[in-house]
This record gives C-alpha cells, structure tokens and sequence, in this order.
C-alpha cells in the first residue's frame, strides 16, 4: 500500500448514472452556495459516460427543472416529447386489441423520450463545469474498510493481470480511493452494492429485491412507420398468465425507433430465454409491420429492480450512502426510476452537505437521507404502488384482482405487506416445472432470420461489447463443487437460456459430460446471472474499466 | 545518468475493422480516435523500460491538431510525465518527410541531439493505420542523426548502456544491440499496452500539455506542410469490396466434393473484387503548357536486397514495375541496380537476366549484412553520384525503413507500399502547367479501403512497392549489361548498431499477416484438438505456401489456441489471399477479420451456416471426413490457386 498509488477525495461517487450525477451535481452547487469546497469524485466502469447506460426511456422532467434550475429546458438532449400513448394487449401470435384507458400510474403525458446515456452524458458537461471531476474507464472492484471495519472508499481493479489473476508485464495496481464519503451508485444490483449490504445487513426486514430483465434495440426503419414520441407498450403474448412484464414501442427521431420486452425474473421455467422472447414478440404483426425493412442499430440489455417499498435496503451506514436503481427507486406500474434516480441523488447530497457542515459521515448524520426520502417525492410515488409488483408475482389473473384492490385501498390491498421470494428462488428445477418448457413453447419459432430476429451472439456485436483478453474471467460460480450435480442436473443450468449475451454456454464432450463454460467477452452488464441462477449461484464481478457494452443511444 | 524516455504518437481514427456493423450505420468514427496501436506498443515498451531506469524522464510527443491533447493526456495517464504537441496550421498537408522534420526539430528544440550529454531512446509505433507508411520514425532518426531499428517487438537494455532490440525481418527475426540516444519503432506484436491508472488519469487531468507552434521551435516554413512537402496526394480512390456468389462444391463422397472443389478453384473468377469508385468525373486536361522538370536526373536505379547470400525475391519483382516505367519513358532510360554486399559480384548476370541494364556493385566485407546506417549511406552516396529519376525499393522490412531514410539524405519524398506505379502527368492550376513525365505512385490505404496517388517533385523520386504485388519478369537467359563499381566514403559511425543474432525459419505469429493461406479452424475442429488444421497448413507448407493456422475465439476460449491466433472482433484482422474456414459457423465478429481476405473457402456441416454467405467456394460436409482428403490433395500439389513462390 504505497502512497504513490493512493488518491483522497471528500466524496466518491461510484457510477455516472443519473442518480451519480444528480448527487454530484446537487453537491456542488450547495457546497458553493454555503461556500465550502470539498473535492467531489466520480469513477465510471464505462468506457465512457453513458456507454453502460440503458433505459426505454420515457422520464418525467420535472426533477431535471429542480436538478439544474439555471438550464433552459430547450438544452436537453430529449429526443421527443410524448404525443400518443397507446396500450395494446397481444391476446396471440397474430392478434390485439387496444386498451381504451390506461391503468393510473401508467399515462405518459407531458414525458419525453430521451436517450438516457445522452442525457447522462448532458448531465456528466454540467458536472464538469461546477467543478465535479469525472473518470470514465475506471471500474472499482473493492469496498475499502478502516481499522474499525467502516467504509473509507474503494479501489480500482488491478489491470494487466492474467485469467488466474498473475501479474503480466504491463500490471498496473489499482488506485486506492479515500473517501470520507462513498456514495453507491452503480445502477441495478451494484456489485459493491451488494457486498455492502451484506456486510451491514442493510436488507434485514425487508422484502428481497426482484428484478425485471429489459432486452431493447434500437431501429433504423423506413419513413413514415412510426413518428418520433408515439409510444405504446403491449402487455401479454409471447409472455403467458403467469408472466410479469411486456414490451415497448418507442418512436424516435430520424425515423429511428426503440423496442423492447421487459419480463420480471421471477419466472419459474428454467429454460425460460428473455432475448428469444423478445425476438418472437418482434414478430407479432403490430411490431414487425415497423420494423420490416428496418435495420437493427443497437442492442443492449440491463435489468431492472422492481420490488418497490418494501425491498428498499436501509440506504446509508456510517461513511456511506445508496442511491439510484442500486437501492432499487422505481415506481413499478410505470417502470420509471430515472426521475427517482436522480431525486434521490439531490437528497444524498443535501445530506451530504450536512455532513461536511458537521464534519460527522456517521450514520448519526447520514441517516437524514432516509427522512429525507420519507418526506419526498419518492415516498409518495413509491408507496402506494408497495404492494404492486409483489401481488403480479402470483400471475396476471390474481395479480390484476390484488393490484385492483389495491388502488381502492391505496396501496395495502387487504393483506398489508406481500412477501415475496428472490428471483433465483422463484426458479424451478426442470421435475418441477410442469408448464411446457420455453423451446416446446415456442417450437418453430427460434430460428431467427438475422433480418428481423437476431440470436444473441449478433445481438451482442451491436451491443458494441468488448472485454480485455487478458484478465481474471469476471463472472465467477460461487461453488463450483455443485455447479454440476445441482444446477446443470437439477436445473439445466438456466444461465444457458437466461442470459441475454450467450456468456454461458453448457459443452457436452463426447462422453456426455456437461460443463460451464463463460465467455466473459459477450458481456453486457445486466447482472442477470447475479440475479436468477439458482443453487449457490453467480457473481457478477466487475472487470476491467472500460470493459462492457458501447452503447450510443441506448 | 539520467535516462530520458521519449515517445512519439499520433493519434488517428478508429481503424475500420474496429468499426462496428459494415452497412455504415454503426459508422461511430466521427466521435472516436484513439492512440494509433503501433503506438501505444511504443509507450508500452516505453513503460518497460523505465522498470530498469526507475528515475528516467517520461516524454510524450505528438504532432497534430489540438484534439490530439487527448492521446498526449491517454499516455500520461499510462505513466508518462511531460506531453509536448506540435501543433500548427503550416503543418496541415504535411507529408512523412515534412512531419519527420518538424518532429525532428521539435525533439532538438527539446534538447535532444545525438550530442547530447544526456542519453535518451525515441520509441515509436512502427506505422500509423491512417498513414500506413513507416517512414516517420525512420526519419526522424535520420534527421536526428541516430541509430534506429524499426519494426520491433522488444526493447530491453543491456548491463552497458545499450538497448537490445528484437527487429521482425522477413520469416524471422534478429537482436541488435543500439547505444543509446536511439530510436525504436514497434509492432503490434510486442507487449501489450497497459490500461490507464485512476491515479495516472487523475495527474492527467491537471497535467500541462506543451504546445509549440513552427515558430516556436525555429521551424522554417520552407520544408513543411503542404507547399513544402516533397510529394502530394494527387487523387484518392475508393475501393468497394465485392464479393461474388458462393460456389458450393457438388458430389456425394469426400472424394467428389474435394475434387469439386479444386476444379472450382482452377476455373477461378471467385474472388474478392476491389473497384474503385470515382467519386467525381475527371476534368477535362487543360491546354497548359508542358513542362520537363527533370534537368538532368535520368535513370531508374533499384536496390537488390540480398538475404543469406541470395537475391531475396520481392527485389527481383521490382524488375516488373521499373521496366514498365523505363518503357514508359522512353528507350534511353536504364535500370541501374545497386548492389551491395561481401563476394556479391556473380548474382549480377542474375539481375541482368531479370531486366537490369547496369549493376552499379558495392563489395566490402563490412558490408555482408544489411544494416540501415551504412546501407544508407552508401546507396544516398550513389544516388547524389548517379541523379536517378526514380529510385525503387522492395516494401521488405529492409526496404521500408531504408528508403525513407536515403530520401531525408537526398530531401526527396517516398511513397511507401505502392500496389501500382505508372508515369503520367500533373496539372498544376494554380502556375497553369502540366508536367510530364512524373511518376504515379498508387497505395493502398486505410485498411484497403481507399487507393491514394502520390506525386513527388523533388528527384529522385522514390518508392517501395508491396512484396508480392508484381510478378517477378520472365528470365531472359543470356542478357547481359554493364557492371561498374563504386567505392562509398563508411564511416565508423554507420557502424554502431551491432547484429547479436539473425534467425530466419520461425517468424512467429507474424506470419499471420505475412501468410497467403490461412487455415482457420472453429468450434468443430476442437474434437482432434485442431490436428488436421495444422496438417493441412503444414502441407501447404511443404509445398512451398506460406500457410499459417489460425482459430475463432471458440477454440480459443476452449484452450486449443493460443489468443494470438484468434481472428475476429476482438483478435487478429487478416488478408490472406485464401482463407480456409473449417468448421466456422461465421459469426459476425469472426467474419469482421477476415472478410477482406482474397478468396475464402469454407468447410461447415451446417449448410445454413453464415459461413457461407461470406465465402467463395463452400463444401457441406464433417470436419473429419472432408480435410484429411484436402490434406490428401495438398501433398499432391493442390494450393488453392496460390502460386508458388521460393
């Protein structure tokens, strides 16, 4: 530990998602205005801000107005306000029927469609300019404790390392960071997230977090298919009764336009494939009549948290704090957490200023934040809406009737809290599932044409993914001992069919004899492995900076 | 002593093959440019070698617009300490000569001269993919005054002071031992760069970039940018790939497939198909006056390189090209050939035989094998004696870094590479004049993807053309021609650079890029660990092909290969004349680096495989029962319509 290699900081911001910046940015405008000056910094794992972003997205402006008051709203790179806001349900392969109205929660009028990556980085110049120093290409892969077990920062990843981990001839040691604030912003199921929670048992009470898992592409299509701020979302087919989630349509400009399917992870066939759902569901006449003729532009994939409420971790301990989708704000009948992002960014820097004022980065002070979410926009948004994704766990049929109740009672139901199961919990082991299996389910339906339906490993070239060869592989099994006897044999090894960039792949030798093998290369950073495997499961650990998808417009 | 550790670099669009999608919608190079990757080799080696000078000073140079601060503050945050940009609008236009003088200057302005008290090491990239030249760092050693060695993997110092370089040279490689100051350029093939550090990037954040204007560093305007560059790019072309539809091979047994397909290869036509595309309708050639700018420089002269005591091939194949040009200009211009060497003076009626018209010897036991500096010299030495109009070099490892060099001397300018070479004219606007003749040097450039015109006006006028492009001239027995002799002024400085050790026969994954056939073998071919991939390349390789086996990423991830033998996206991009794909689903990312390959053969089980729609001639059939027939083939004499070469 030399100090050559040592950086300190006032605050560290893992991330530069919206809710990052929104921290960063809020932090620097009420240091100024309470003239202190603290040295604010934020590392990225993208090779770029905005490389690793990916949203619909449809977002509420009006927390931005609040962010950057001086901005003038015509500076936003949005993309298109919303004009038409349709819902269909596909009943079938071949046929739907439009919703007449919309269930509340869910309207879009006065939103935008925006390239979320664009509009982080817009969010990452104005940082800049107030003095916020921004690293991009950076990825931490360790929570730094002090002598009392605390946080006190984190640290980059060694790079030039080889796939045991051994120093190669271009080693570089990764760069201690000091902070006497961290501030977790990692977007969905943060690696390091994780690891804190664990440590401090922040989730203890509370719900588990769920997860949806959201393919998406982005189109080029010919004039005249779709107009920029048309969106609609569809609900039903390919997914059946029992599946939560559904897809969306997104025009944007130049005549481009973003679809994608969203499907909560806590699907029960093993061998259920969200990126070949997606491909079917591309195929239903009101999808296909866009995109035939069009030519696919990006790919990406990330997932979402959905639990709501009551699967909020306690978001702060002493040193350090969590925001964003890494404490999982989003409002689930809308799907929207960019706005809560960022609202929450606002609050952990007004408590973080406090903090500074005080000269206390104890729990004492810091647990001003979780008031400060009670008292905000984010309770309100987000409570009457805590029961909602819990009650679709149990289908569409029951879930409708519970989330009905749900809105006459305010959010309760008449149960009070739902319980619900992790996502990998909700798996079943292939004796177990007694529904037609995914490929039975969709026979004839997967050989995809390349021209209108893609497999993934095409998929994952527009993802513009790309990892370093040389580097420990950065998903790891957490028992291999069992991988075989209990997650291949029980389960058919999920992770084949679940992740959405063919990382996983099941080898049979001649013998018969079954394998993992992970192609970390094909990674795009959705964490679902994290999420769904069951058994003892997968980590997703970060790899290099710079590492993952390249996503432009995503 | 205090060690000073110099690189240069230039920062330039994302290569092509780094693009995504190929339909020019995923086009991201307006927004992204990065280190050249020669380059970050050379800051690499850089960092390498401050392990063993802890306290060296760490340079960066460039030379370009502004924008180019952000490579300069890349390498600071790889571990370099000062960055200095040479940035200009005189230097816009500038071509390799003008830019290795400029950064020459720059470099003296700094300090560093080959007096220097001080010692130091240039490193640099060995080219650049916006350029692909080679010339800058070898002129900027010449004009520095120092030893170079170029196209290296390693660079390490000895316990005297001296930096041990590994230099590729054709089918292998060779240590030569440089005293410092000197200059090394890398290849891609050396040690990785390393990432940036938050640490580095942080410092790099803060850190002073140094700019200087042409003035700044005295820096006349006479010899830079476009007015004083001593060649132009007159035209630029774009070549559109096309590839024609796949012939599949018909028959039931292995036997009628593999012979089917030979008899496909034998009718030919299915290859990639370069055209050009105008972009603009040509203009109508004025009615200026004509005008010989010549005076009194006549002549072709071309250097034979000559490797274990016999004429390396390439440079027999400059015969083709310079007895066209002589044609061209008319009965009174010679080909002169200079050679050099220890006891060389019988390989003469060989080169009169090819086409040469004088040998202009050069013997001397010093000079047995080819080394730059002296080599240099001597050849500058000729060329002031003899005026040629043009002087032609092979494109060998030799021939890139000595042309460029001889032309600092004679302040010519050289066109690297050169796939054609033709005598026209240049109509100059602007003084209403034609000039004729003048040599038409046409290269590829930007991965391929452009053919570029160059004009020189200053004599002579000199080139290197690509190895393999020409055929080498029918022999003419018994032709004969004049030998002459000359004696050059050597001085003992040509002769710093010491040679450790040549070994030829293992040019190690070099001869990926260097190879014309390329058998690469996918997932399938893992259940023989790729054996019959590697008997078929060895086969070639009897048979006198340069043949090399390669792998998609698969057999890779499975261990079967070592990673620098992946094509692909994220591996190697190759251009074999064949490229034999076995057992290759055609992935887009493997089809990304390989699809500029001349003629691809593709072997798959799967007749709907991807595979196919990038290939010119296919077999259906398993991995196992149709090569050991190809190999079968090959031992027999079968190529894939390569010719073969010795």
């Amino acid at each position: 530990m030399s100090n050559t290699n040592t950086v300190s900081t006032d605050i560290l911001i893992v991330g530069a998602g919206p809710a990052g910046l929104a921290t960063a940015i809020r932090l620097a405008d009420l240091l100024k205005k309470n003239g202190l000056e603290r040295r604010i910094l934020v590392v990225e794992k993208g090779a770029s801000v905005g490389s690793h972003i990916l949203s619909g997205a449809v977002i509420r402006p009006d927390v931005l107005k609040e962010l950057l008051p001086e901005t003038d709203f015509s500076e936003y790179p949005f993309d298109a306000e919303v004009s038409k806001d349709g819902l269909l349900f596909f009943l079938n392969q071949s046929v739907s029927i439009q919703s007449p109205l919309h269930p509340p929660g869910m309207s879009n009028k006065g939103n935008y469609t925006v390239s979320l990556g664009q509009l982080c980085r817009f969010l990452a110049t104005k940082a800049e300019e107030k003095g916020v120093e921004i690293y991009p290409g950076f990825a931490v892969s360790e929570v730094l404790y002090d002598t009392n077990g605390k946080i006190c920062g984190a640290k980059t990843i060694d790079t030039g390392v080889n796939h045991h981990g051994k120093p190669l001839a271009n080693f570089q040691e990764g760069t201690r960071i000091e902070a006497k604030i961290t501030v977790f912003a990692e977007g969905t199921r943060g690696s390091l997230t994780k690891t804190v929670i664990n440590k401090f048992n922040l989730q203890a009470g509370k719900n588990p977090q769920v997860y949806s898992l959201g393919c998406k592409e982005i189109w080029s299509v010919p004039e005249g298919r779709i107009s920029a701020g048309e969106t609609y979302h569809t609900m039903g087919y390919p997914l059946n009764l029992k599946e939560f989630g559904g897809g969306f349509i997104y025009g944007l400009s130049n005549n481009r336009v973003a679809v994608g399917l969203v499907v909560g992870l806590d699907y029960a066939d093993p061998t259920f494939d969200i990126q070949a759902a997606f491909q079917v569901w591309k195929t239903h006449p009101k999808v296909s009549k866009i995109l035939t003729g069009g030519k696919l532009l990006e790919f990406g994939a990330k997932t979402l948290p959905e639990g709501g409420w009551y699967s909020l971790p306690k978001t702060y301990t002493d040193n350090a704090l969590i925001v964003g989708d890494s404490a999982g704000f989003l409002i689930m009948p809308a799907l929207k957490g960019v706005h809560l992002a960022i609202r929450s960014g606002m609050l952990v820097a007004e408590t973080a200023l406090e903090a500074f004022t005080k000269n206390d980065f104890s729990e004492n002070t810091l647990k001003e934040y979780e008031a400060k979410i009670n008292a905000s926009t984010i309770y309100k948004e987000m409570y009457p809406t805590r029961n909602f994704r819990q009650a679709f766990a149990k289908g569409l049929i029951e879930g409708g009737f519970l989330y009905g109740t749900q809105l006459i009672t305010g959010g309760a139901g008449f149960c009070g809290k739902l319980d619900v199961h992790t996502d990998a919990d909700a798996t079943k082991k292939v004796a177990d599932f007694h529904g037609k299996p995914f490929k039975k389910r969709f026979a004839g339906q997967l050989d995809f044409d390349k021209i209108l339906t893609f497999d993934k490993v095409t998929d994952v070239f527009y993802s513009g993914a790309h990892h370093d060869e040389e580097q420990v592989v950065h998903l790891r099994v957490n028992n291999p001992a069992n991988y075989n006897t209990v997650n291949i044999a029980q389960y058919d090894a999920p992770c084949q069919y679940f992740c959405p960039a063919e990382v996983y792949e099941i080898h049979t030798d001649r013998d018969g004899h079954k394998e993992l093998r992970i192609h970390g290369e094909n990674c795009v950073h959705c964490k679902t492995c994290d999420i769904k495997e069951p058994g003892d499961g997968i980590s997703w650990t970060t790899p290099n900076g710079g590492n993952g998808p390249d996503y432009q417009n995503m | 002593m205090a060690l000073t550790i110099i690189s240069l670099i230039k920062q330039v669009p994302l290569p092509n093959e780094m693009r995504m999608g190929d339909d020019g919608l995923m086009d991201r190079t307006k927004a992204k440019s990065i280190i050249n990757i020669d380059c970050q080799f050379g800051l690499e080696a850089g960092l390498q070698l401050k392990k063993h000078y802890p306290d060296a000073r760490m340079i960066v140079c460039s030379m370009g617009p502004g924008s180019f601060e952000s490579a300069l503050k890349t390498a600071i945050s790889m571990g370099y300490d000062e960055a200095y940009l040479l940035s200009d609008r005189k230097l816009g236009g500038s071509d390799t000569f003008a830019t290795g003088l400029a950064i020459s200057t720059m470099l003296k302005h700094l300090g560093f001269t080959k007096d220097s008290k001080e010692p130091f090491v240039i490193f640099a990239g060995r080219q650049t993919s916006d350029g692909d030249t080679a010339h800058v760092p070898s002129q900027v050693a010449e004009n520095l005054g120092i030893p170079q060695a170029t196209f290296c993997e390693s660079a390490k110092p000895d316990d005297k002071g001296n930096i041990v370089a590994k230099r590729i040279i054709e089918g292998g490689y060779q240590m030569l031992q440089l005293p410092m100051p000197c200059l090394i350029s890398l290849t891609p093939t050396g040690i990785p760069p390393r990432k940036p550090s938050l640490i580095g990037a942080i410092k790099a954040r803060n850190a002073k970039i140094t700019v200087f204007g042409v003035e700044d560093i005295h820096l006349g305007t006479e010899k830079i940018g476009l007015s004083g560059s001593p060649t132009i790019v007159a035209a630029v072309a774009n070549i559109e790939s096309e590839r024609p539809p796949i012939v599949m091979s018909e028959g039931i047994t292995e036997t009628a497939l593999v012979s089917s397909l030979i008899a496909n290869i034998k009718k030919g036509g299915n290859v990639l198909q370069h055209k050009e595309v105008k972009e603009k309708a040509e203009k109508e050639t004025p009615d200026f006056p004509v005008i010989d700018t010549r005076e009194d420089n006549k002549h072709i002269l071309t250097w034979v390189e000559i490797v274990n005591g016999q004429i390396a091939r390439p440079s027999l194949e400059l015969f083709t090209p310079a007895r066209h040009l002589a044609k061209q200009l008319g009965s009174e211009t010679k080909i002169k050939t200079v050679l050099i060497g220890k006891n060389v003076a019988h390989l003469s009626q060989t080169l009169f035989e090819h086409g040469a018209d004088e040998v202009i010897l050069v013997e001397n036991d010093t000079l047995e094998e080819y080394l730059v500096l002296p080599f240099s010299d001597v050849i500058a030495q000729i060329i002031k004696k003899e005026k040629p109009e043009i002087a032609l070099f092979a494109a060998t490892t030799a021939g890139r870094e000595l042309a460029p060099r001889i032309a600092v001397k004679t302040g010519s300018g050289v066109t690297a590479d050169c796939t054609g070479l033709e005598i026209g004219e240049y109509v100059n606007r602007k003084e209403k004049t034609i000039i004729r003749p003048i040599l038409h040097s046409r290269r590829p450039t930007y991965g391929e993807s452009k053919l570029a015109t160059i004009l020189g006006f200053v004599y002579p006028q000199i080139s290197t053309a690509r190895a393999g492009t020409f055929e080498v001239p029918k022999r003419e027995e018994g032709r004969t021609g004049k030998i002459s002799t000359f004696t050059p002024e050597l001085v003992a400085d040509d002769f710093r650079v010491q040679i450790l050790e040549t070994v030829r026969g293992e040019g190690g994954l070099q001869n990926l890029f260097d190879a014309d056939v390329i058998v690469a073998g996918g997932r399938g071919t893992t259940v023989d660990g790729l054996h019959l991939v590697k008997e078929l390349a060895e086969a070639l390789k009897a048979q006198g092909i340069k043949a090399e086996w390669a792998s998609s990423r698969a057999v890779v991830d499975e261990g079967y290969a070592e990673y620098a033998r992946q094509i692909g996206q994220t591996g190697k991009t190759v251009r074999p004349k064949v490229y034999v794909a076995i057992a290759i689903s055609g992935a887009i990312q493997h089809i990304a680096g390989m699809k500029e390959s001349g003629t691809v053969v593709a072997i798959d089980h799967n007749p709907k495989a991807a595979i196919f729609r990038n290939a010119d001639f296919g077999i259906v059939g398993e991995y196992l029962d149709v090569v050991p027939e190809l190999i079968e083939r090959v031992k027999q004499g079968f190529t894939f319509g390569v010719e073969v070469k010795k």
